[in-house]
């Protein structure tokens, strides 16, 4: 029971860190309709500039500020230069999936010509470790999981509350229809990559934190975890893939806990591979496209 | 001198992989990430086909198999389990699932089968996968053998690359190949022409699994090795961009992407890696990956075409017939009185009439209490009417009245939240759109839906149905088995294509054609699938007001030929002056039913035209 | 009544006559054979040349340069083994240079990454032979790749010395395979004796789910239960993963005394933290292959659980190396003499290259290759070969030599010798494989290797399963 209960706490860390990545990624295609396959090496990108700045002797948690802005300047610039035009052309949905693994490898294999195959870890500290009933965390986890939280009270706020929230709900739904009506989308997707790279740049530093030992190709199979919390949840639906990664991180780390733990990951798999099969709208499926 | 066999052989491997991915990809339009898993399979069956078991071969290795079986055995047995292992992802290339989505579907599942494989270690020895493998008529391994057996076996390996790629010219260059390029360049128009997406998606996943399966049994038998190192989703990507870089779409060009990247480029990083020892080790890998990466960004945007683009597929238009109606080489008497025999009833035309009859008698196509809604939007709203056999029938209404939305119920490229569709007194409303094609219920699209990178005439062949050499079966007969049919297809196409003027514009590509004359592209096509009903979205938009004259003219004239049309305009004029009836629609309701003329005196429809 | 159309470029397109579509096919099918053909002839005019020899097995034109290919991963998981290897390689090639390079040759290093995949090794081998002047041999193959490549370079008759443990290598003939490190079982009997002389009872297995670590866990497990101690928990970690939380716990509440442990890259390291964090701060104390002494893992380690922790709480089992006298004098200095110009291996402090995995071994093995072509007085490898074991092994009568220099010194002088490096003496068995005697590695907290005991052969046959 106690293994239970600890691995259920293990598994809410995951999903905390899941759930910053899976709600930037879900919210990029949502507005802009791309599956940005190279989200998992701007956070990495973030990892490392979190880390150039905790070298140079300043406080990790510093290092998340600056992780975030990084990513969030590549990011929008990811889709000005790359992305934007290949769909201003016309380019079909698959064209820009591929556009996007290409991304990816120039960017993941850029930091790694760089820095070399080396791991590495930040100058932190990990806290004191705190036990309640069977679940066991350090303080710097409780603060992921805080952190977490507050991003998801954030976006549900800018979503449901805020004029920009609501502009980027409607060039979701219908660009054109959003167009009609006086949302200028060009900049409201600007902004929103703006937002969600510094989602991606706050889960990759958080990534990096929680596993303590990363190097630039930790983040290859994270990738698929989020994209089966996202999948999980409904591409698109941000919400969606809060479930998603609350699933998700439960379900490997719980599963790990009762059968042999190298097949934790393919409960991920499985799962993004049924959805797939059987509902592709996710499980609050709202963006049936077929 | 191992060296340039190695490199001839990793050449012809990676000739006949991108060969298979390129008909997927370039000619059918299917991307298949997992490509690598399908090599990966081949290479495992091959290798347990010919390993003997392994508690004889050392016990130092755990696989299933080892069945020790001798050349060919192990060979065929990698492409059947190429083939094998595509079946099961029919579900991901089902209609429902956009492409973007199936193919991550399909990365995923090459990262999940290399994990089980790892970690699974009685399956295939696990990490360590398995070595020693024989090569073919061998006892021991690959590089143990004579310099002679060496150099037969690269020439043998050569010699099926070749085979492999007259074999996909083959099925590319038939009708069938035709149909798979119409599915790539615009899969809901093929789908409503009467082409089974699920079958034909099925069909080319399994041809590739095939080859891919028969790449991978030759790699293994010369490197006598296999392990999940050798086949990471990574592997995928790179035959991917030397399909993008050699040419999508075009074999040669998937030979050439071939040789050039991963061949060309690795070997070239690795002889600079030679020569300068002196720089960091693992700069160059990350370089490579980096500049592979590039190269996908730069050629699709620069050159999409790839090198070598596909080429373009002339057919000869055949010279004006003699001036009397008669003797079309193949076919069957044109029947309209005014010898312009348009609809020429080809045998599928007279096998639908016999088989159905006049089951329904006059009222061709029927809908009942048919809703349709999007989340909260009544799109439609329960509408019943009838639509009387060889009528015009018009179709007007304000802008967002559901028009086109219960065109698309009828024809089947939509589903209906709520009644029935009747067709010939049968219902249909469970059929999917290919089916109600294939049984004569054609339609047309609003938006430009013409396969852009296929000329006007293959346009027009894509919808011609019967023509035997459109199934796989037939494309590997080759072309003696389906010479007639597609000479009577090309010879009908040739009467619509003089009939409305665009004969001269037959061998152009149906992309760069003016907007209009895209639209008669659109309806000459629909008439070439031989239907019985024909539903028109907009087909006079943006054509020059004589041409829509004439257009109207010869729809008419089909209507008394016995064809039933349904068409949504918004030039009333037109409707005036050649349907009959019309139908009015209005907020997702029917509104009025009659000739124009009457409807002219009704309020409500006046109302709703000003108003909405 | 149809026309051919238009250009070549559309001839696939139309309705040809008959000729012209067999035309086609003719020419198709007469290309394909062509290329066959041409290649047919390639082979014959260059069968002539090299029927019974290759390149490497004939000698090489005096004053040539001689070189030794470190054939090992540079890229993926198990980047930094190349580079290490390296470190040997440059080290001893100096060394024999400065003392007048072999029968008038110098010695050069090169390299060739296998990116630690079978299939991407076998060209890069391939690369190596041919792009290669006087290939004289190589060093490395480790466990990613040796089954695929070790007959290539077998076939070319270049005499290699490699770093992999694999258990087929214990008995598949290779005539040009030599190998001076231990095989996987016995290192996994090696960890066992450990435990017992530390006196833990209750041992955990934590191995990775990769090639070199899963050969570990079978002989381990049988050895365990022969010692009397208990298996309490036997986790396999995927090593792409990047958390081991519930692997972690799952140890901790086993309440095992030690772990045993191969899981490379940042795994073991994540794990170490993770056991730390869940076990209320204190480390539990791990037990290491030999691939754990090496700069990289020690570093990692030390920075997820910090130095102290990890260095009072470890140990390796290791070949038994010299660390002082002659024969480690000679290796030090060589390795020094060469410290800052080996690209890719710098990380933190140099002399932790000399415990690396494979150090001491390879330069052993090139001093071996070098004397062994000097007492044949020949480069031709069918005539120095066989002097490899001999120097080796030793013929009784034969004087003890502890680098290159002196064992020239000595043949000049008309004497056998016999080659003792700061491996140890060597003892070739039919399968050129010399197993070594074990001691046990400890890290002292500024992660310097230090012995910290000895295992006898009698202990490991005592635990053998």
């Amino acid at each position: 029971m106690s293994l239970f209960l600890a691995s259920v706490g293990f598994g809410l860390i995951t999903s905390a860190v899941l759930a910053i990545a899976s709600v930037g990624f879900t919210l990029q295609f949502a507005v802009t309709d791309v599956l940005n396959l190279a989200f998992a090496a701007v956070m990495t990108a973030g990892a490392f500039v979190a880390y150039w700045v905790n070298q140079a002797g300043v406080s990790v948690w510093i290092g998340l500020a600056a992780a975030m802005a990084a990513c969030s300047v590549l990011s929008v610039l990811l889709n000005l230069a790359v992305y934007a035009p290949f769909q201003r052309r016309g380019s079909s949905p698959i064209t820009l999936v591929i556009v996007s693994l290409g991304m990816a490898l120039i960017i993941e294999f850029g930091i790694q010509a760089v820095v070399g195959g080396v791991n590495v870890s930040y100058s932190m500290g990990q806290g004191r470790t705190f036990r309640a009933g069977g679940l066991v965390l350090t303080t710097v986890q409780i603060v992921i999981i805080a952190i977490s939280v507050a991003v998801m009270a954030a976006v549900h706020v800018l979503l449901r509350y805020s004029r920009l929230g609501k502009a980027m709900r409607a060039t979701a739904a219908n660009r054109t229809l959003a167009r009609n009506c006086g949302i200028r989308a060009s900049r409201v997707i600007t902004i929103s990559w703006a937002i969600t790279g510094g989602l991606c740049g706050l889960a990759g530093a958080v990534f990096a934190i929680d596993i303590g030992s990363f190097g630039p190709t930790s983040d290859d199979l994270f990738l698929i975890l989020i994209l089966a919390a996202v999948f999980l949840g409904g591409p698109g639906d941000a919400y969606g893939a809060m479930i998603g990664a609350l699933v998700i991180g439960l379900g490997t780390e719980v599963s790990a806990a009762y059968i042999q733990p190298d097949y934790k990951y393919v409960i991920a798999f499985v799962a993004l591979l049924a959805m797939l099969a059987l509902r592709p709208t996710g499980l609050l499926g709202a963006r049936a496209r077929g | 001198m191992f060296y340039l066999i190695t490199l001839l052989v990793y050449g012809a491997v990676d000739v006949i992989a991108c060969l298979g991915l390129s008909q997927q990809f370039g000619v059918a339009g299917v991307t298949n990430f997992g490509f690598i898993i399908f090599q990966a399979a081949g290479a495992y069956v091959a290798a347990s086909l010919a390993l003997p078991s392994d508690t004889s071969n050392g016990g130092y290795q755990i696989y299933i198999g080892g069945l020790h079986l001798p050349f060919p055995m192990p060979l065929i047995g990698a492409a059947l389990a190429g083939a094998l292992l595509a079946l099961p992802f029919t579900f991901l290339v089902g209609r429902r699932l956009r492409g973007d989505f199936a193919a991550i579907g399909l990365l995923v599942t090459a990262v999940l089968l290399n994990l089980l494989v790892t970690d699974y270690r009685p399956l295939f020895n696990g990490d360590a996968g398995v070595a020693q493998v024989p090569g073919p008529l061998q006892s021991g391994i690959f590089i143990l053998s004579s310099t002679t057996y060496r150099w037969v076996f690269v020439a043998a390996v050569i010699v099926l690359a070749a085979g492999v790629y007259m074999f996909l010219r083959r099925i590319t260059e038939s009708p069938y190949g035709r149909t798979l390029r119409a599915m790539r360049d615009n899969d809901k128009v093929a789908d409503s022409l009467g082409k089974n997406l699920v079958s034909l998606r099925t069909g080319v996943l399994v041809l590739g699994g095939a080859i891919a399966g028969l790449s991978g049994g030759v790699l293994v038998s010369f490197i006598s090795v296999w392990s999940p190192a050798a086949w990471s989703y990574a592997e995928t990507i790179v035959l991917f961009a030397a399909v993008i870089i050699g040419g999508a779409g075009n074999h040669r060009g998937a030979m050439l992407g071939a040789i050039l990247v991963p061949v060309g480029f690795e070997e070239v990083t690795r002889l600079i890696t030679n020569s300068n020892p002196s720089l960091p080790p693992n700069l160059l890998p990350s370089l490579q990956w980096v500049a592979i990466g590039l190269l996908i960004v730069l050629f699709l945007w620069f050159r999409p075409q790839g090198v070598l683009p596909e080429r373009k597929r002339l057919i000869a238009v055949p010279a004006p017939a003699a001036e009397q109606a008669g003797e079309p080489p193949a076919g069957p008497a044109a029947s309209g009185h005014d010898g312009q025999g348009l609809l020429t009833r080809g045998e599928v035309a007279r096998a639908r009439e016999g088989a159905s009859g006049a089951a329904g008698g006059d009222d061709i196509l029927q809908a009942v209490g048919l809703s349709r809604d999007f989340g909260g939007v009544q799109a439609v709203s329960d509408v019943t009417f009838t639509v009387r056999r060889a009528t015009l029938t018009g179709l007007i209404g304000p802008n967002g009245a559901g028009k086109s939305t219960l065109l698309a119920l009828l024809a089947g490229t939509d589903r209906p939240s709520a009644g029935t569709i009747l067709y010939n007194g049968q219902d249909i409303t469970a059929l999917p759109a290919f089916r109600r094609a294939r049984m004569g219920l054609v339609r047309t699209f609003q938006l430009a839906s013409e396969f852009k990178r296929l000329t006007v005439m293959e346009n027009l062949l894509s919808a011609a149905p019967g023509n035997r050499g459109d199934s796989f079966r037939g494309a590997v007969a080759g072309r003696r088995y389906w010479r007639g049919d597609e000479a009577a297809a090309i010879a009908r196409a040739t009467d619509i294509l003089r009939r409305f003027g665009l004969d001269k514009l037959a061998n152009d590509y149906a992309g760069d054609l003016s907007g209009g004359q895209r639209r008669l592209v659109e309806i000459m096509r629909a008439l070439m699938a031989e239907p019985d009903v024909l539903l028109l979205d907009e087909p006079m938009a943006g054509v020059h007001p004589e041409l829509a004259r004439r257009i109207g003219d010869t729809l008419v004239g089909l209507c008394r030929e016995g064809l039933t049309i349904l068409m949504v305009e918004h030039e009333l004029a037109i409707m005036d002056e050649f349907c009959d009836p019309v139908i009015v629609m209005a907020e997702g309701s029917l509104l009025a039913e009659g000739t124009m003329a009457q409807l002219r005196e009704r309020t409500e429809v006046v109302e709703a035209y000003l108003v909405g | 009544m149809f026309e051919s159309a238009g250009s070549a470029a559309s001839a696939a397109g139309n309705e040809g006559h008959k000729t012209s579509r067999y035309g086609r096919l003719f020419r198709a099918c007469s290309m394909a054979v062509a290329i066959a053909l041409a290649a047919a002839l390639a082979a014959c005019s260059s069968s002539s040349s090299s029927s019974s020899s290759s390149s490497s097995s004939s000698s090489v034109a005096s004053g040539s340069t001689l070189t030794v290919a470190d054939v090992a991963p540079f890229s993926g998981v198990d980047a930094a083994l190349g580079p290490t290897y390296l470190v040997s390689c440059d080290g001893a090639v100096q060394a024999i240079n400065n003392a007048g390079g072999v029968l008038g040759h110098k010695l050069a290093c090169t390299s060739a990454d296998t990116r630690g995949d079978p299939a991407d090794a076998v060209p890069a081998v391939g690369s190596l032979i041919a792009n290669t002047k006087g290939l004289a041999l190589v060093i490395g193959c480790t466990s990613d790749e040796a089954a695929a490549v070790v007959p290539v370079l077998n076939a070319n008759k270049t005499v290699m010395f490699c770093m992999t443990g694999q258990s087929e290598f214990d008995n598949v003939k290779y005539n040009y395979f030599y190998r001076l490190v231990p095989p996987d079982l016995a290192e996994s009997y090696a960890m066992v004796v450990i435990a017992q002389q530390l006196g833990y009872k209750r041992i955990a297995l934590a191995f990775g789910n990769d090639i070199g670590s899963q050969t570990f866990v079978q002989p381990a497990i049988t050895s365990i239960q022969k010692a009397g101690l208990t298996l309490v928990a036997n986790e396999t970690l995927d090593l792409h993963a990047t958390t081991f939380r519930t692997e972690a716990q799952k140890i901790v509440s086993a309440h095992p005394d030690a772990i045993m442990t191969e899981a490379l890259g940042s795994a073991d390291p994540t794990l170490f933290a993770e056991i730390k964090q869940l076990n209320g701060g204190k480390v539990i104390p791990i037990i290491g292959t030999s691939a754990a002494i090496s700069p990289a893992f020690y570093q990692a380690s030390a920075s997820a659980i910090s130095a102290a922790a990890f260095s009072a709480n470890f140990h390796a089992d290791n070949l038994v190396t010299a660390t002082s006298g002659p024969a480690y004098n000679a290796f030090s200095q060589a390795l020094l003499a060469v410290k800052g110009k080996v690209n890719g291996a710098q990380t933190g402090n140099f002399t932790t290259y000399f415990t690396a995995p494979g150090a001491v071994h390879l330069y052993d093995g090139i001093n071996l290759a070098a004397l062994a072509m000097v007492a044949a007085n020949s480069t031709d490898t069918s005539k120095w070969k066989p002097w490899i074991a001999t120097i080796g092994n030793g013929v009784p009568g034969a004087v003890t030599v502890s680098s290159f220099a002196q064992g020239v010194a000595e043949l000049k002088a008309g004497k056998q010798i016999r080659y003792v490096g700061p491996g140890g003496p060597t003892s070739f068995d039919a399968y050129h494989d010399s197993p070594g005697i074990f001691q046990i590695d400890t890290y002292s907290p500024t992660g310097a290797v230090q012995v910290t005991g000895n295992i006898t052969a009698a202990q490991l046959r005592a635990v053998s399963g």
